[in-house]
Order: C-alpha cells, then sequence, then structure tokens
C-alpha cells in the first residue's frame, strides 16, 4: 500500500545550522505517528518542511504519490495537508466562527466558495472540538486551551488528508489533556492521518500508532510507542531516568 | 575627465549634506522604530532658525548650528514626550500617519508664521571657492561637507560608546529589561528623538547656505532621507554616509548625463530596486 | 420597522444626492464633485489599504496614469472621452500588475515606503514625456455642463462602494482579510496571497484611474505636479482611516465629514485648512486609531473609556 506521505533523506540548513538532517520516514494514510525529542530537536521545522512553510535543502516530500517539495504553502493546503501552529494564531479582528470560515473557504480543492455554506462547516467544527458556544466572540479575547481548540478547528475546517499538530497540549492540565485527546481519535476515526509533535508523554503513548524521536536534526529511534519509549537512546537523550 | 572629476566631487559634497540630512531619520526609525515623515519639518525648522539668526542678529550660519540645533532639538522633544509617546506601541502604520499629520502641522504654520516668501542665507563669503585637482569647490559647501561628517562621527561616537548611548540602545531593545536597571523609557525616547530632530536641524542651517528656503521644502527632503537610509542600511550607522554619498553622486551623474530633470525618478528608482533586491540596504546583510 | 425606516431613509438620501445639480448652486456642486472623487478614491484605498492591510502610498500614480490616460486618448488621439477614460483605467490596471508583482513581496512600512518612492518618481518620468505634454502638461477639450461630471462621480462612487461591499461578503474579502490580519497564517491556510493581493492592488488602481479621468476631463487641465499630487495619497488614506478603514461606508463617512470642514475653513486664512486637517489626524490617531465607524459602534457601551483603552494600548 502507497504511504500517504514519504519524507525522503530531508534535509533543511539555516545557514551554518542543519535542523533537520537526512530524515526519512513514511505515514500511512489513517495512522497517528508522534513526533518527539528534546527542544530544539528539529521537530517544528520538519512539520514546516511538510506544511511548506519553509523550503527544504534537500531531499523529497511525497504527499499521495506527487512530490511537494517545491510547492508553495497555499498549494499544499489545497491538497489537504492542515497544521496548527505552536504560536497560535487566530485571526484576531474576526470572531471565532469566521476564523474557522476561513479554512473551510480555502481548505483541500479550495474549499467552499459560499460563505454562507463556510459559516455552516464552521459551526459544525466548532461543535466538534467543543467551542459552538464562543461563535461570536472575538478570536483574540479566549483564553489559552479555547485557542488551541480554535487553531484545531480551523485546521479541521480546511477538511485535511492529513493533519500536522504541533503542541497542541502544551500547558494543559490532565482533564483538558484528556479532552484533546478524545478530539484526536474523533478526528482520527474520519480517516484523517494524523502527525502529532507532542512533550506529553502520556498522549503519545494513548494515541500513537508509531513514535519517531528526533534529536539535533536526525532520527534516533522509531517504531511502536513502548519500545520506542523504554529505547535507552531515546532515554538518554530526552526522556530521562528510565521508565519501568 | 575633469568634467567627470567635478561632477563626482560636486556630488560627493552633495552626499555629504544627504548623510547628515537622513542621519536624523535613520537613528530615530533604527533604533525608536518610529518612521518619522515630518524629518523634513524639522530640517525645514532648521534652516528658519539660521535664517533668523543670521539677518535679525547677524549670527554667521555655521556659527549657529548649535542654536538651530538646540532650537529643534526643543521642538522635537517636546513633540514626543508629550505627542510620540501616546502611540509607540501602536501599529506601525499609526506612527506613519502621525507624524504625518505633524508635518502637516508644523509646514502650515510656518507658511502662516514665515509666510511662502522664498528666503536665502547670504553670509559674506558665499561666493568664494577654491580649487583642489583641478575641481572648483564652493566654499560653503565644504565647510557644509565637513560640518555634516564630523557630527555623523560624533554620533556614531556617542552612540556606540558612552553611557547615554547604551541606554538610547537598551530601550531599542528591550523596554521592561531598561526600566529595570533604572532607565526610563519616556525620557530616552524624547532625548533620542529629540537627537534626531536636533540633526535635521543642523542639516537644515547648512542646507540654507546652499540652498533656498520656504515652508515647503520639508517633503522631498523627507523623502530624499528614507532613500537614503535604505540605500544605506538601517543596521549600519556608517549606513547613512554610505547612502548619502550614494544618491549625491547618483543625482549629479543623472544631471549631466541624462538631464536635471530625471534626478528624482533616478533616486527613487534606485530606491525602489534596492528595496525590491536588498531590503536590507547596501551594507545589510543578506538574509 | 427600524429597517423599513432605515431603507426609506437611505433611498431619500441617494435622491437628494442624485438631485444636486438642480437643487444647489454650482459653488455647491462643484464642491460635490471633488467630494466624490475623493470618497472613490478614499473607497479605493479602502480595497488595498483597509481590507488587504497593505498601506500603499501609490494610489495617485493610478489616478495621474488614468488622468494622462484619458489625456493623451482625447488629445492626441481625438478619440471620445468614454474610449479615453477606459484607456486610462487599463494602463492603470497594466502598471499595477508590473509595479504590483515586485512591491507586494515587501511587508509593513517598506511596502509603503516603495509606493511612496513609486509616486514620487511619476512626476519625474511623465515631466519628461513628449505625448504627454512634458511639463506644461495638456489641456482637453471643453465639455460644459457641471451636472454631467456630478452624476458621474456620483455613479462611480457608487460602483466602487458597491465592489467594496461585494468584497466584505465575499470568499475573496475573507482572503484579503485573512491576509491583513496574519498573512503567513492566510498562506498556510490555503489563500495564494500573492493573486489576491495583486488582485487587491490592480482594483484600488482601477478606481484610482477612473477617478483620475473624470477629474482631468473635468478641470480640462492635467500637468505633472497636480496629477501625481503626493498629498492626494494621504488624504485619501486618513479619509478611509478616519470614516474607518475595513468599513463598506467608513470611507464616505471621512471622505464627506473632512471635505466639508477642510471647506469651511479655507475660506478663513490659507493653509488654515490644511493645518485643520493636520490636526485632525494627530488627534484621531491618538485617540479613535480605528476610525469613526468604530467608535461609534463602541463608545456607546464603553463611553469615555472608549479613548482611555485606546490610549492605555499604544502609550509608552
Amino acid at each position: 500500500m502507497q504511504p500517504i506521505l514519504a519524507v525522503d533523506h530531508l534535509t533543511k540548513r539555516f545557514g551554518g545550522l542543519v535542523a533537520v538532517d537526512d530524515v526519512s520516514f513514511e505515514l500511512f494514510e489513517g495512522q497517528i505517528l508522534g513526533l518527539i525529542g528534546p527542544n530544539g530537536a528539529g521537530k517544528t521545522t520538519m512539520v514546516s518542511l511538510i506544511s511548506g512553510t519553509v523550503q527544504p535543502s534537500a531531499g523529497k516530500v511525497v504527499f499521495q504519490g506527487a512530490p511537494i517539495a517545491h510547492l508553495p504553502a497555499f498549494r499544499r493546503s489545497r491538497l489537504g495537508i492542515g497544521r496548527t501552529f505552536q504560536l497560535m494564531k487566530p485571526f484576531p479582528g474576526l470572531n471565532v466562527l469566521d476564523n474557522v470560515a476561513v479554512g473551510a473557504l480555502f481548505g483541500t480543492g479550495g474549499g467552499k466558495r459560499q460563505l454562507g455554506e463556510a459559516r455552516e462547516d464552521a459551526a459544525h467544527w466548532l461543535a466538534f472540538v467543543g467551542l459552538g458556544h464562543r461563535e461570536r466572540q472575538r478570536a483574540d479575547e479566549l483564553g489559552g486551551p479555547d485557542r488551541k481548540r480554535l487553531e484545531l478547528a480551523k485546521a479541521l475546517a480546511m477538511n485535511p488528508r492529513l493533519l500536522l499538530l504541533d503542541e497542541v497540549m502544551a500547558g494543559l492540565h490532565h482533564g483538558e489533556i484528556d479532552e484533546v485527546v478524545s478530539v484526536i481519535r474523533k478526528v482520527q476515526s474520519r480517516g484523517i492521518t494524523v502527525l502529532l509533535i507532542e512533550h506529553v508523554m502520556k498522549a503519545i503513548q494513548r494515541l500513537s500508532d508509531r513514535v519517531l524521536v528526533l534529536h539535533h536534526g536526525t532520527k534516533i529511534a522509531e517504531g511502536a510507542p513502548d519500545a520506542v519509549l523504554n529505547d535507552p537512546q531515546v532515554v538518554d537523550a530526552y526522556l530521562g531516568t528510565r521508565r519501568v | 575627465m575633469s568634467l567627470l572629476l567635478q561632477i563626482i566631487v560636486n556630488g560627493i559634497l552633495l552626499g555629504g549634506l544627504y548623510s547628515l540630512m537622513a542621519l536624523g531619520l535613520a537613528l530615530v526609525w533604527g533604533v525608536l522604530n518610529i518612521v518619522n515623515l515630518a524629518h523634513g519639518a524639522f530640517i525645514m525648522l532648521g534652516a528658519y532658525a539660521s535664517y533668523y539668526l543670521f539677518t535679525l542678529l547677524n549670527v554667521d550660519p555655521f556659527a549657529a548650528l548649535p542654536l538651530c540645533m538646540l532650537v529643534v532639538f526643543a521642538c522635537g522633544f517636546v513633540l514626543q514626550r508629550y505627542v510620540l509617546n501616546l502611540i509607540v506601541r501602536a501599529p506601525m502604520f499609526n506612527t506613519l500617519l502621525i507624524t504625518f499629520g505633524i508635518d502637516v502641522v508644523l509646514t502650515y504654520l510656518a507658511q502662516i508664521v514665515f509666510s511662502a516668501d522664498f528666503r536665502v542665507v547670504n553670509p559674506s563669503y558665499a561666493g568664494a571657492n577654491f580649487t583642489l585637482l583641478g575641481t572648483t569647490i564652493p566654499l560653503v559647501r565644504a565647510l557644509a561637507f565637513a560640518m555634516a561628517i564630523a557630527l555623523t562621527l560624533t554620533v556614531w561616537l556617542v552612540l556606540g560608546h558612552t553611557r547615554l548611548g547604551r541606554a538610547v540602545r537598551a530601550c531599542a531593545q528591550n523596554l521592561v529589561a531598561a526600566r529595570l536597571y533604572g532607565v526610563e523609557p519616556r525620557t530616552v525616547y524624547a532625548l533620542t528623538f529629540a537627537m534626531g530632530a536636533a540633526l535635521a536641524g543642523a542639516a537644515g542651517d547648512l542646507y540654507g547656505v546652499v540652498s533656498q528656503i520656504n515652508p515647503y521644502i520639508g517633503d522631498p527632503l523627507t523623502a530624499k532621507s528614507f532613500a537614503i537610509s535604505i540605500i544605506g542600511g538601517l543596521e549600519n550607522p556608517l549606513g547613512v554616509v554610505v547612502g548619502g554619498l550614494f544618491l549625491g553622486i547618483l543625482e549629479s551623474l543623472t544631471s549631466l548625463y541624462i538631464g536635471s530633470t530625471y534626478t528624482d525618478v533616478a533616486s527613487f528608482g534606485v530606491l525602489v530596486l534596492v528595496l525590491i533586491t536588498r531590503p536590507r540596504g547596501l551594507l545589510g546583510k543578506t538574509t | 420597522m427600524m429597517r423599513a425606516v432605515g431603507s426609506i431613509a437611505f433611498a431619500a438620501l441617494l435622491l437628494t444626492l442624485l438631485l444636486v445639480p438642480w437643487l444647489a448652486p454650482p459653488a455647491l456642486i462643484q464642491f460635490g464633485t471633488t467630494t466624490l472623487l475623493l470618497a472613490t478614491l478614499a473607497q479605493s484605498w479602502n480595497i488595498i489599504g483597509g481590507y488587504a492591510g497593505y498601506a500603499s502610498f501609490g494610489n495617485s500614480v493610478f489616478y495621474g496614469i488614468g488622468g494622462y490616460g484619458t489625456a493623451i486618448a482625447m488629445v492626441q488621439f481625438g478619440l471620445p472621452f468614454g474610449i479615453g477614460i477606459l484607456l486610462g483605467a487599463l494602463l492603470a490596471v497594466f502598471f499595477a500588475l508590473l509595479l504590483g508583482l515586485p512591491v507586494l513581496r515587501l511587508r509593513g512600512h517598506y511596502f509603503a515606503i516603495a509606493t511612496l518612492a513609486l509616486a514620487e518618481a511619476m512626476t519625474g518620468v511623465v515631466s519628461n514625456l513628449d505625448i504627454a505634454g512634458r511639463n506644461i502638461g495638456l489641456v482637453l477639450p471643453l465639455r460644459k455642463g457641471d451636472a454631467f461630471f456630478y452624476e458621474l462621480s456620483l455613479g462611480l462612487l457608487a460602483v466602487a462602494t458597491l465592489t467594496v461591499f461585494w468584497i466584505s461578503r465575499s470568499r475573496f474579502g475573507f482572503g484579503l482579510i485573512a491576509i491583513r490580519e496574519d498573512e503567513d497564517a492566510a498562506g498556510v491556510m490555503g489563500i495564494n496571497t500573492t493573486l489576491y493581493k495583486a488582485l487587491a492592488f490592480l482594483l484600488a488602481g482601477f478606481f484610482s484611474a477612473l477617478a483620475g479621468g473624470i477629474h482631468a476631463y473635468w478641470i480640462t487641465f492635467i500637468d505633472p505636479v497636480s496629477a501625481f499630487d503626493i498629498t492626494l495619497n494621504v488624504m485619501m488614506i486618513i479619509m478611509a482611516i478616519f470614516g474607518g478603514a475595513g468599513t463598506i461606508f467608513g470611507p464616505l463617512v471621512g471622505a464627506v465629514l473632512l471635505s466639508s470642514i477642510s471647506e469651511i475653513l479655507a475660506t478663513e486664512i490659507t493653509g488654515m485648512a490644511s493645518l485643520f486637517f493636520g490636526l485632525v489626524i494627530v488627534v484621531a490617531v491618538v485617540f479613535m486609531p480605528r476610525g469613526l465607524t468604530d467608535l461609534m459602534q463602541r463608545m456607546p457601551g464603553l463611553g469615555w473609556r472608549y479613548f482611555r483603552e485606546n490610549l492605555r494600548l499604544h502609550r509608552l
């Protein structure tokens, strides 16, 4: 079976710094891949290389069988790649509903053409992530956890085939983390493939079909969650004391 | 050949004055992130200050330099402290608009108070010139050039090597930290902006010696100062010198080889090119 | 009920505006025409500056190109006004594309400065062209009847405003707003930012050119300095912002208000009107940076706190 995403010897240099160093992996449709590693390991850069915010120095990115490494970000979005940002960027002047409507208007395949339809879609996705009651609020008035839900709704409204989530659980407490985990499960149940960057290990364990570990830009481990999380190299580089 | 040399020398002399003109703008822009569209109005005020000192009190324009700077310094300080400080944290566009408003107010106040008549500052040595390497150099232009370069270097030294300079740069980089170190940003901002204004005033004083004065000279000079700041680059304080000399020589050459009506086209054409290809200026690093 | 009253009031206003040439003295008709043209300029700036968030200081370029296109077509080639003004507009659109694409890659105040530089350079470029009459300019054929120009300007403003109305509730408009609010995020969400910015810039240039063409024919004269008047740029920006950038009626309100007050003052000391303009700008930017429409929407709820809020957010 053809992978939905194939990353092949992908490298990114910023001047003298090698942020991503010769990384290759495959992602199959409907899977959830967890991407972990210490800060500065190159995780966000990897996501940016896939979403198109950043162009690679070398290597290939193949999405649904077609190479996309030199397409601009907006074209990749139209092909079906959606992402959230670590530093959340809601459109400040628009209300919550319209923020998500932008995603519906311009998503996969060019999105909806009619504003009314897009707003209906937006309402649906807001309810999906649990923000339905805040439709009319200004987006910049939302608190931290709600902003993350908004980011997720915006990305989902684009109808992605592949969803890149960049630390959506940072700063959340246990109850909130559980909620986000269940939302991501719902997303997967709709057939959407997920690449998940996280520092919250219990979420990684519960959600991921496979886990990939980056350290100083290189891949140091890849495999089933339990195996990877107990890999001594990973423990040394990132996790700290051994878990039993 | 000697014609070309003369043209280049003319360009250099003009360029020195241009550098000083742009210095105040670049200082305020680079350090305070304030884009001051009223910069030319400060130049105009400096020119009028020197004119009145000359005609009413017989003060030599070069001797009047510190006085002109002081007058415009005071204007700048008051403006920043009580008006501009109110919008420092607003989007950049607001700064553009408000300084434009100030520019209009100053220009039309000048028109009302000083009238729109052309003024000239004509010291007794105005026509004198000397020769150097086969080129003729007007004395006033040479003096203006010398003063301009001297002031530019002084500013560069002050910013880089004095306590005040460090305080200014600290504020520019991190307001909160600066406050913690006992720096009062409102005053430092006001002082910095006032310094920029004073430099414009100095340029105005020198400008009045080599060209005519009226209330409307400000806007074209603001535009030129922009061009110079961008072409030279805001990162390096010596950028304005590079930019000023570059523009002076470019205008001189254009005037001779293409036509004097094309000088503006050349200046602004180069500006647009620089913005598109090397936005950080000739001295800036390409990202 | 309120809606019906509002619609009737609106219709009555439109009717009055239409009938001005038969109701008002000549001076008022002329003032009206000038204001309508300024309002069109403000509205066209609104598209690129208000909705897309790209503060262009260069619309005067297209205003002038529109005027010169019309003038050259009529004077040098003997074409009728209708053709002339269309040619002027096409020429402006062509240049908007040519100049816009490189310049729109710049952000923030660099874009503003680049457009300002283009505007400054235009006077010099045109004053060297023989076909444009060099420094002296061109004299257009005379067409009597202020009513003609008034109604034409009114029609142009109506079309421009309808366009902005369409933009505000279209997919295109949402794209522009997203670009204004956060261009990088907009790109990631699937918006072709280059295309959209260029379209907005083109539209703004198009309407500015039409206004320039009408103006040139109206005053039967065009020369480089008046055609590419830099202060036009700032006037249209101030009017749009004072009234409320990014709204449908903001630029109109701003244009009418500021024009009227400026006109009243102009009869006093010369320079007073401009002085007033300058002070208005300073005060408005400090106390009501989001314009009159925002003030009218939020002040009823907040009272004087509205102004204190704006200060608190932005002061050092």
